[in-house]
């Protein structure tokens, strides 16, 4: 009897706490829908170019993405890649902690925000880069994937939706990865190797990086026939309008965007001066030599220059040897009237920037895309 | 003991979070306090001052990144590579400054031991006097630097 009881006690004060969470659970999410709504908000950018009529209470990222205006970011919107700066004129909130060491005083002056981590409660006012507002989000097919080297694989994508791509050649797209072993999708920027000629599809060069998440969900789970989804074209890597001498120089899957740019501008006929400088490390990390060779023969104006900075001294390597920075200071002792394009590791670039300019380069005539 | 909002949100960029996916303290038990002063004492024990052993690890990590990923001897049986990785990390620590994601593996075959330099993990030493936790990825364990950089007693 007195079990009984005991047993009918404690099943009324459970199923009350039950009823009492839930109805506080309720009384949650009303109170959120009625005191945290913000309605519509009004974000406009680049001083009326577009307005956007958009729920409020969302990340700035995510509502202009929402309306097809993609923002670079490489990490999903965590604040954690500090890609995807935009000024934020009015109606920005406080700089928020996750955002604090990614601001310098320049951008702070400029009103620059994280807009992951900037919430859109009331109407608000932005600058983009122009150049943005033609980026798109597209959904494609892997065709193929090649290996290149040991650790560099060719995608080469068939767009879905949109059909088409207009780009300029240098520029590089954003790949979303899926979800795999309990990492979240994440978005890396790779340029572009394909021409803007063919609309219909994009190639791409991947480098394995150690841990990556993106990478090795490309190496690892990517397969031919599966759907992608990506966004671009972004970037200002491409050639300039005027008729100085290039040097391009590249190591590993920096090639890419100079892959792109010289077969763009030998089918638009071009005359420009070139010379191509690839560093890698042995003749296993080379690739595309068969191809940039042919392009030396067939036109006047290029010469490719691949050089090894830790080929054996006994192999059979005929090319220049030596770091990639070394072998272009010996090539080239005078760049006054040269324009550089560079593209491959931060530490490779702060060391060419260094041999052209003491080499009578300006920095005003040295483009690069830091892969930082 | 109330913490204040910046130790709060050291504490929790410590672990895994937005900052980094494995966090800085590994498997460690011991709080921030008790790293800092165990690997202190460790190195005050072994009479190598700290501005010894960071220049040491920085000296390794620019050799290895001008290097452009070629792997170099930097003391006899001891060997650097650098790793390149997109991106940039903030620091835990607040207005630390951002810190390029490349890493530098140094490795002992001699004495069979390995380090990871980041310039992220250079920093915490420098300023910070945290090595990271035991059983994080780049942890700077001062006994195996020591060891690998053949650091002397005050020199």
């Amino acid at each position: 009897m007195a079990i009984g009881s005991i047993l009918v006690s404690v099943g009324i004060s459970v199923g009350f706490l039950l009823c009492t969470g839930l109805i506080l659970a309720l009384l949650l999410i009303l109170a959120e829908k009625k005191i945290l709504n913000y309605g519509t908000c009004c974000i406009d950018v680049n001083e009326g170019e577009k307005k956007l009529q958009v729920p409020g209470g969302g990340s700035l990222l995510s509502s202009l993405a929402e309306n097809e205006i993609f923002i670079p970011s490489a990490c999903g919107g965590r604040g954690t890649c500090a890609y995807c700066k935009v000024q934020v004129i009015e109606g920005g909130s406080m700089i928020s902690p996750v955002e604090e060491p990614y601001l310098g005083p320049e951008e702070r002056k400029n009103q620059v925000r994280l807009s992951c981590q900037v919430k859109v409660r009331k109407d608000i006012k932005i600058r983009v880069p122009k150049e943005l507002l033609s980026v798109k989000k597209y959904r494609g097919k892997l065709l193929s994937k090649r290996p290149l080297t040991y650790d560099i694989v060719e995608l080469r994508i068939e767009l879905l939706e949109p059909k088409t791509i207009d780009f300029v050649a240098g520029l590089y797209v954003q790949l979303e990865s899926e979800e795999y072993d309990g990492h979240d999708r994440v978005m890396r920027a790779y340029s572009m190797s394909s021409t803007p000629s063919d609309k219909n599809h994009i190639e791409l060069m991947v480098r394995k990086v150690p841990n990556g998440i993106c990478t090795t969900w490309v190496f690892e789970h990517l397969k031919e026939g599966q759907e992608v989804v990506f966004s671009g074209p972004h970037g200002k890597f491409h050639l300039s309008n005027t008729d100085a001498e290039i040097i391009f120089i590249a190591g590993g899957s920096g090639m890419a965007p100079i892959w792109g740019i010289l077969r763009d501008i030998k089918e638009k006929g071009n005359t420009r001066k070139a010379t191509y400088f690839f560093g890698a490390l042995t003749q296993k990390d080379l690739f595309f030599v068969d191809e940039l060779t042919k392009l030396q023969q067939e036109v006047s104006w290029f010469k490719f220059i691949p050089a090894l900075s830790n080929e054996p001294a006994n192999s059979d390597w005929k090319g220049a040897r030596g770091l990639i920075t070394d072998v272009v200071a010996r090539y080239m002792p005078d760049c006054s009237k040269n324009e550089g394009y560079l593209c491959g590791s931060p530490g490779m670039i702060d060391a060419c920037i260094k041999v052209l300019t003491k080499a009578g380069m300006t920095e005003d005539r040295v483009f690069y895309d830091k892969f930082v | 003991m109330k913490l204040s909002p910046e130790e709060q949100r050291l504490i929790h960029n410590l672990k895994s979070s937005k900052f980094s996916k494995e966090g800085f303290l590994g498997t460690d038990s011991r709080s921030l306090e008790e790293i800092i002063t165990d690997d202190l004492r460790t190195l005050g024990k072994a009479g190598v001052p700290k501005e010894l052993l960071v220049q040491a690890l920085k000296d390794a990590y620019q050799k290895a990144r001008n290097t452009f990923g070629a792997e170099i001897e930097i003391k006899k049986n001891v060997k650097a590579v650098f790793h390149e990785s997109m991106g940039r990390i903030p620091s835990p620590f607040c207005k630390d400054g951002l810190f390029e994601k490349g890493e530098v593996v140094v490795t002992d075959s001699a004495n069979n031991l390995s380090l990871i330099i980041t310039s992220l993990g250079i920093n915490l030493i420098e300023k910070h006097d945290f090595f990271q936790g035991r059983g994080c990825r780049f942890r700077i364990d001062p006994v195996v630097a020591i060891k690998i950089f053949k650091l002397l007693p005050g020199r």
